[in-house]
């Protein structure tokens, strides 16, 4: 059981390790800011914003990468000034990730680039529920065939009277 | 000679493990962490490392089956029916498994959880068969004709394959057409690499797991003998008759 007890700890330290690297990976792209966040404490630094784009506000040169628009999350309302690379995603009514710096003198949210919602709930939820039930399986079977052998070994074989 | 071919199988065993856990940690590195995400799906796509793959084995490891099942009724070998039953459950739990991963992709995706779609229901139905066949094998008391009738469930129920494989050629279907198909591949290579080392992890996990469980049903089969139960059993029924 020495063995088996071994292998299974080694596997979960490269789990562990594998785990860390996968959060230290995406760390910087877990923190995103709501619109009512960016007006009640203005950051300094680049941030990410998500919100939704609201209908009716979009204008700009699209092709040339320039775009005006509102952002939208929950009842606040954030103006937001694009200019980067012609945006693929960019419509009315999406919900999107804005990668900027917030203006506080001309109370504009100034946006480099756009990215999709991350989803990392899903992404986690999915690895968690495909592989996490196949490595208890097969921890629990590779320790009830263990104990069988030594069950086997130890029983006397059925002697009738 | 299908003995002796199991037995060597089981005596690599732990090659099949320490391959699977390879190929899965190497998948997991390059799909997590390496792999460029989707331009269409953005991170989301990522899913589709570990959804795929079990959907594969899923399919697999029903092949499997019903290989073993046409064997079965073809040599009334009791080893293959052992490797059968083994079988039957590992598919379930990988097709169950592809099932929940796939909904978890669907509702970022497609904005719902499930959908009766072609290659979803076909997929279902196939959880459903396998249901079917486990349950067959707790009701049924006669070993031999327990084992007979699975193997006939199992063999009909081979019909669903091709239904799940073509059915998003044969249909209309939300579910995205095949990857991998003799019009070519119609996937990245930045993502394509990740997704074969998880297939090939996956299916040598199974594998593994399939080595694993028919030990356990021979080792518990072997330990009611040397209890006497089987011989207990012998004389109680020699009794009643």
């Amino acid at each position: 059981m020495t063995t088996f007890y071994t292998k299974w700890g080694a596997m979960l330290v490269a789990m562990s390790i594998l785990s860390i690297l996968t959060y230290n990976h995406y760390q910087q792209d877990l923190a995103t800011l709501s619109p009512q966040h960016i007006l009640e404490s203005p950051p300094a630094e680049e941030v990410r914003l998500l919100g939704m784009v609201r209908g009716g506000t979009l204008r700009g040169d699209l092709e040339a990468g320039d775009a005006q628009f509102d952002v939208v999350e929950e009842e606040t309302s954030l103006p937001v000034k694009y200019h980067g690379p012609p945006p693929e995603n960019l419509r009315e009514l999406k919900t999107l990730v804005l990668i900027g710096t917030w203006n506080p003198t001309a109370k504009v949210f100034e946006a480099r680039d756009i990215g999709l919602v991350t989803n990392y709930g899903f992404v986690m939820g999915a690895y968690l529920i495909g592989l996490l039930p196949l490595v208890l399986i097969v921890f629990s079977m590779s320790r009830k065939v263990s104990l069988l052998y030594t069950e086997i070994k130890e029983s006397t074989v059925y002697q009738p009277e | 000679m299908i003995h002796k071919a199991i037995r060597r199988i089981q005596r690599l065993k732990g090659w099949f493990g320490g391959g699977a856990a390879l190929c899965i940690f190497a998948g997991l590195y390059l799909g997590l962490i390496d792999s460029p995400p989707d331009y269409y799906q953005g991170e989301v796509v990522r899913i589709m490392y570990v959804h795929v793959p079990l959907a594969h084995t899923a399919l697999f490891a029903y092949t499997v089956l019903f290989g073993g099942s046409v064997w079965y009724l073809w040599k009334r070998d009791p080893i293959v029916d052992n490797m059968c039953h083994a079988c039957a459950a590992l598919s379930a739990i990988f097709t169950a498994l592809a099932l929940a991963t796939g909904m978890i992709w669907g509702k970022p995706t497609w904005n719902t959880w499930w959908t009766w779609d072609a290659r979803l229901t076909s997929f279902i139905v196939l959880l459903l068969i396998l249901i079917g066949y486990l349950m067959l094998r707790t009701f049924i008391d006669d070993p031999e004709k327990e084992a007979r009738y699975a193997a006939v469930l199992a063999i009909l129920g081979f019909v669903d394959l091709p239904i799940i494989h073509f059915s998003v050629e044969w249909w209309r279907t939300l579910h995205q057409p095949q990857s991998f198909s003799i019009r070519g591949v119609s996937i990245s290579s930045g993502l394509l690499v990740p997704l074969f080392c998880m297939s090939v992890g996956m299916s040598l996990l199974f594998s593994y797991m399939l080595m694993v469980r028919t030990q356990l049903l021979y080792l518990t089969h072997l330990l009611h003998a040397k209890k006497g139960r089987l011989l207990s059993q012998f004389h109680l029924s020699k009794a009643d008759s």
